[in-house]
């Protein structure tokens, strides 16, 4: 069927579309925004789903935007780990604006509220660009869309802190494209192409006469897309920006933006770089350090935090620490441990960002010791955040635990238990900050009366028991998701 | 390499050297000028100088513009840069716009638009 | 009959589990009706353990594997001759304690807390001991050691919370470096199955050295070895009676049944002998019997002093599994019977003077066993066993061991116990005295008669229980845990299998 065909387009033009008509709608007809905006991404969702099942029944195919074959045309590549990201992006992204139709009343102003619902579809629209296309212009234009949009999402609420967040966060995010860009051009220069698999061929012989371009761009490159993925020690813009954001907006970039610039990083080093490259420049051992690093200073810094949004965020900066420990490993475990993260995170992260919203919602208590004793009043966002703190720490029957488990035994497969250590004490530093919030809200007594809480509306409730639910379920039967998660770590190892 | 070749070989691709130089200043106006305008103005040089650096891939020595007459053949230079170099102006003037509403919020908020002086009346942490 | 068989464990695991749920819904309706219930369940589970019975004696073992969670890891579970052994004891001892608790916690708050993790963790406990592999033993480990924090911090009082923080600490400490070590073992073994025909390591090489070490540090902080038995003179005490018994005698023994499946299943007989690795375990569990016995005479709170006993105790059981023969492995597995048995009934009557008179410490309590002679009574027994006087089973228990020592050619042990034995007269011998022939202090009732404020009988009957089989078990020749002992250690001797 015709329409089918054109999928891959659609998932992103359709956000896009809607995006562009929402002022309009805002403007005449308000309360058609949020099933507008539902309906759009329930719509990319079930394409990401079809394409899914296509591609698993039938293999990685691709699409040529209006027709025109590469390299003279656009083209978007849907292999596995393209379509699963975008199901990740979709799904959860869809749960995160269910919950955002009711929380936002509460934090924005009530004239700017259309514009949000424009800035979170061109935010989806350009993630899933971000993830299926395979060409590296494309994907340029993409990241800025995804980077001012995501800049909008955390400055639409006007504070003081949302400004300088977003001002720090955008001037870092145009420092990063810049540098992809810089580094896309020096890759056009030897090569002349910007389709990737093009690129991927010509790149060989380009090794052997510029090395030296090549490694500047494999260097701006990480840097640009490290500066937006916010792997230490280029994360300085995480903190501030996502915890004074509305909780939706630090939700969704917690759980989802900057993991899609993980999956472009994948993308370009294992299918795009030639493997002698690699091996050059030790680029993966100091993605391996820097990887480390994050994971054991997010942490700590963890610790310290009063503020339970700063504290999340610090925890977002340690987890996108072990997406690229699989990255860096180069072992297939680890590789499958690293972009099931991306899964897992996305769904433990966005549920913690959510129960806290719910938590700010009911109570308007932000600082640890306020949320005392709210386990009582508030039992379902408490039961949420409970079952996420498990799931970070790594808890078997959690998805939390089973990205741990395939991480470490990717360690162990190439040979350096060092870093299945370093996983371990991670567990524990997680740990150490969750677990006192679960105990201080089921089992300190109150002295103080805690006012009765608001009601939690159901949009708000319904999302985080369905993101509970799956992190359950993807601990116990993690076969659901683990098959494509398979193909995609083979396909990207070239096994 | 003697002084001379490494002349010789930067007058050859005199464009990428004036590129990067260029990028260089507008990273070291961003990241040093406490006024958030020069932040943005550094950052505008320094989109400009990878512009600069892009559309220079595209030059063929003795090209001409590529607009296509009947009959005539000639080599062209690579319109391909220039045509992306579009796209990236607009997103750069889009940012740049973006930028500057959010330093007129800034200042309505806090009355200056000096980093350091925002950072001391905020109290701490870092912009 | 043939599928009844199988299914039972997963029966009896997943029964108490479901019965959580309902506790937890009728409780908001009826207190009398959670109470029934929370025994009824206890008893069922025991009755459901005891019908593995006939099965098990004859030899067979009973495997059922659940389903696949990741390619060659599986959730199974396994009776065989141990896993009932312990099986058994546990849900005995539950359903003793369930009983105690209705007298006990009905003065106390959150019982409505209290009911349904009691019967949850009864569950945990029953999944660790019939785990079939190394992965469902790590998922019940970590359940029942998550759930029990409820149990310790219930009191919710500043200490409680401060002990149970330290606990949940440790907890995670151990359950990472248990992690480890499952990681390890497939890594190198392939698979984690503890049905495995040849242990799954065979060969040894640093990477096996770390995964012993984790394995040791996992479970050895539950069973509360050195040095990572600090978490337990704070967690027991401040957890109500029937739970510090709960955990003190049961709880602590999934450490070394853990630390057992390991060595036999994980490492195989002749590795462990090989390689003497084991010198570590003794080495430690020297230090902690010496360490526990010595502390306890220093402490003040009765339930700490019992607790440290508990340290003690189990370097015992610890020091039985580093001497690898078949006697030490009999007296080991006997103690974990006796001192479950010992130790809950010193709990239990702790609890007892706690609930009737209030008093925690022990220069407070003399005269008590004027006032309670039916528990001190049953303290008596049991703290006589604790030191190891014949014809108790405490006493059989330690005399197998020093039999198993002599056979390994290592009498210094034999010394170890004895020393040991002294220091434990030291401590118990006091309260005892001081009970019985103390002067009572307080509001000086020096000359009035003393009337008798005895505890209730639903929770003197689990203590009698208790204490006379102290005295059963040691004294008939041949009864039911000796022979379990007997039999289980001659099979894991053979491979366990």
């Amino acid at each position: 069927m015709n329409f089918s065909q054109h999928l891959p387009a659609l998932i992103v033009v359709v956000p896009l579309f809607f995006a562009f008509l929402m002022p309009l709608l805002a403007r005449w007809r308000k309360q058609w925004c949020v099933p507008v905006t539902l309906g759009a991404i329930i719509f990319s969702f079930l394409a990401a789903l079809k394409m899914v099942f296509q591609v698993m029944s039938t293999g990685p195919f691709s699409y040529y935007m209006g027709d025109w074959p590469p390299p003279w045309g656009i083209e978007l590549s849907i292999d596995y780990l393209a379509v699963f990201a975008a199901l990740t992006v979709t799904g959860v992204g869809l749960l995160i604006i269910w919950y955002g139709s009711k929380d936002l009343l509460h934090e924005l102003k009530s004239e700017v509220i259309g514009w949000y619902y424009t800035l979170y579809l061109l935010l989806i629209a350009s993630m899933v660009g971000i993830v299926i296309t395979n060409d590296i212009f494309n994907m340029f234009v993409f990241l800025e869309i995804c980077a001012i949009a995501s800049c909008g999402i955390i400055s639409i609420k006007e504070s003081r802190d949302c400004i300088e967040a977003a001002f720090k966060y955008l001037v870092l995010s145009v420092l990063g494209s810049g540098a992809f860009l810089l580094a896309a051009a020096m890759l056009y220069m030897v090569t002349g192409h910007l389709n990737f698999t093009f690129m991927a061929e010509a790149l060989p012989e380009a090794m052997a006469l510029y090395p030296n371009n090549l490694l500047v761009a494999l260097g701006l490159l990480i840097v640009g897309l490290g500066v937006k993925a916010a792997l230490f020690p280029l994360h300085v813009w995480l903190p501030d920006a996502h915890s004074s954001a509305p909780s939706p907006s630090s939700a969704v970039l917690s759980g989802l933006v900057i993991k899609v610039y993980a999956v472009a990083m994948i993308r370009l080093l294992y299918l795009v770089f030639p493997r002698e490259l690699l091996g050059l420049a030790p680029v993966m051992d100091m993605i391996l350090g820097m990887s480390t690093l994050a994971i054991i200073i997010g942490s700590m810094f963890a610790i310290v935090q009063d503020d339970i949004k700063k504290m999340l965020a610090y925890s977002s900066i340690a987890q996108i620490g072990y997406v690229f420990l699989g990255v860096g490993l180069m072992s297939e475990s680890a590789l499958v441990g690293g972009i099931l993260h991306i899964f897992n995170h996305a769904m433990m992260k966005s549920m913690l960002f959510l129960a806290a919203g719910a938590f700010i919602y009911g109570t308007g208590a932000r600082k640890l010791s306020e949320l005392k004793g709210v386990g009582h009043t508030m039992p379902i966002p408490t039961i949420a955040f409970c079952i996420g703190a498990f799931a970070m720490v790594g808890i078997p029957i959690t998805s939390g635990f089973i990205s741990k488990w395939y991480l470490a035994l990717g360690a162990l497969d190439v040979g350096r238990p060092f870093f299945t250590a370093v996983i371990l004490i991670s567990s524990l530093l997680n740990g150490i900050y969750y677990l006192p919030i679960v105990v201080n809200a089921f089992f300190s007594k109150t002295e103080e009366v805690v006012p009765e809480p608001e009601k939690l509306p159901k949009q708000m409730l319904v999302p985080l028991a369905l993101l509970s639910f799956g992190v359950i379920l993807f601990g116990v039967y993690p076969s659901l998701i683990l098959g494509i998660v398979y193909r995609a770590a083979q396909l990207l190892l070239g096994l | 390499m003697t002084i001379t070749e490494i002349v010789l070989r930067l007058h050859a691709n005199s464009y990428y050297f004036f590129a990067i130089i260029l990028f260089i200043i507008g990273f070291h106006t961003m990241l040093t000028h406490n006024n958030l305008i020069k932040k943005v103005i550094g950052m505008n040089i320094m989109d400009m100088a990878i512009f600069l650096f892009f559309v220079a891939i595209g030059y063929v020595r003795g090209g001409r513009s590529p607009i296509l007459e009947p009959g005539v053949n000639h080599t062209f230079i690579n319109p391909l840069p220039s045509a992306l170099i579009l796209t990236g102006i607009v997103v750069a003037v889009s940012v740049t716009a973006y930028a500057l509403s959010l330093i007129v919020k800034l200042y309505k908020h806090y009355g200056t638009i000096d980093a350091e002086e925002i950072m001391r009346i905020r109290g701490g942490g870092s912009l | 009959m043939q599928l009844l068989g199988s299914f039972l464990p997963v029966w009896i695991v997943m029964f108490p589990m479901v019965m959580t749920v309902v506790i937890y819904y009728v409780e908001q309706r009826s207190e009398k009706m959670r109470n029934a219930l929370a025994v009824a369940t206890s008893v069922v589970t025991f009755l459901s353990v005891l019908a593995l019975y006939p099965g098990v004696m004859a030899g067979n073992i009973i495997e059922f594997e659940l389903f696949q969670i990741l390619p060659n890891l599986a959730v199974s579970f396994r009776v065989d001759i141990l896993s009932f052994s312990l099986a058994l004891l546990s849900s005995f001892i539950w359903m003793l304690v369930a009983i105690y608790s209705i007298d006990y916690m009905c003065k106390e708050h959150g019982c409505n807390r209290y009911y349904p993790v009691l019967i949850i963790t009864l569950a945990s406990c029953m999944g660790i001991f019939m785990a079939g592999d190394l992965f469902t033993l790590f998922v019940f480990f970590e359940l029942m050691s998550l759930i029990s924090y409820v149990l310790v911090v219930h009191e919710e009082t500043i200490e409680a919370l401060r002990a149970g923080y330290k606990y949940l600490i440790m907890t995670i400490i151990g359950g990472l470096a248990l992690f480890f070590g499952i990681i390890i073992t497939f890594e190198l073994g392939g698979s984690v199955s503890l049905s495995n025909p040849v242990p799954l390591i065979s060969e040894p090489s640093n990477l096996a050295f770390f995964a012993f070490i984790s394995f040791l540090i996992g479970f050895g902080m539950k069973a509360g070895m050195f040095p990572l038995h600090v978490w337990l003179p704070d967690a027991h005490p401040v957890a109500p009676s029937p739970a510090s018994a709960l955990l003190s005698g049961i709880m602590l023994k999934t450490g070394a049944y853990g630390l057992l499946r390991v060595i036999f299943h994980v490492y195989g007989i002749e590795f462990m002998q090989a390689t003497g690795w084991t010198i570590i375990i003794a080495v430690v569990a020297v230090i902690t019997i010496l360490l526990g016995s010595a502390v306890a005479i220093t402490q003040e709170n009765l339930k700490r002093r019992l607790a440290y006993s508990s340290v003690g105790q189990m370097g015992y059981i610890l020091l039985g599994i580093s001497i690898l023969n078949e006697r030490a492995l009999m007296g080991n597995i006997f103690h974990i019977f006796s001192h479950a048995f010992m130790k809950s009934t010193l709990f239990l009557a702790a609890g007892a003077i706690i609930l009737k008179t209030g008093k925690k410490n022990i220069r407070d309590l003399g005269g008590i066993g004027r006032q309670m002679p039916f528990t001190m009574f049953a303290f008596t027994l049991a703290a006589l066993s604790m030191i190891g006087i014949p014809p108790f089973n405490g006493f059989l228990s330690k005399w197998t061991l020093s039999l198993g020592a002599m056979d390994a050619g290592v009498p210094f042990y034999v010394l170890i116990l004895l020393i040991s034995s002294l220091l434990n007269g030291l401590y118990y011998l006091p309260i005892i005295i001081a009970a019985f022939f103390g002067e009572e202090q307080g509001e000086g009732h020096k000359h009035e008669l003393i009337k008798i404020n005895e505890a209730p009988y639903k929770m003197l009957i689990p203590i009698a229980i208790l204490a006379v089989s102290c005295l059963l078990f040691g004294l008939l020749p041949s009864n039911l845990p000796f022979d379990l002992s007997r039999v289980a250690a001659e099979y894991l001797l053979r491979g366990g299998f």
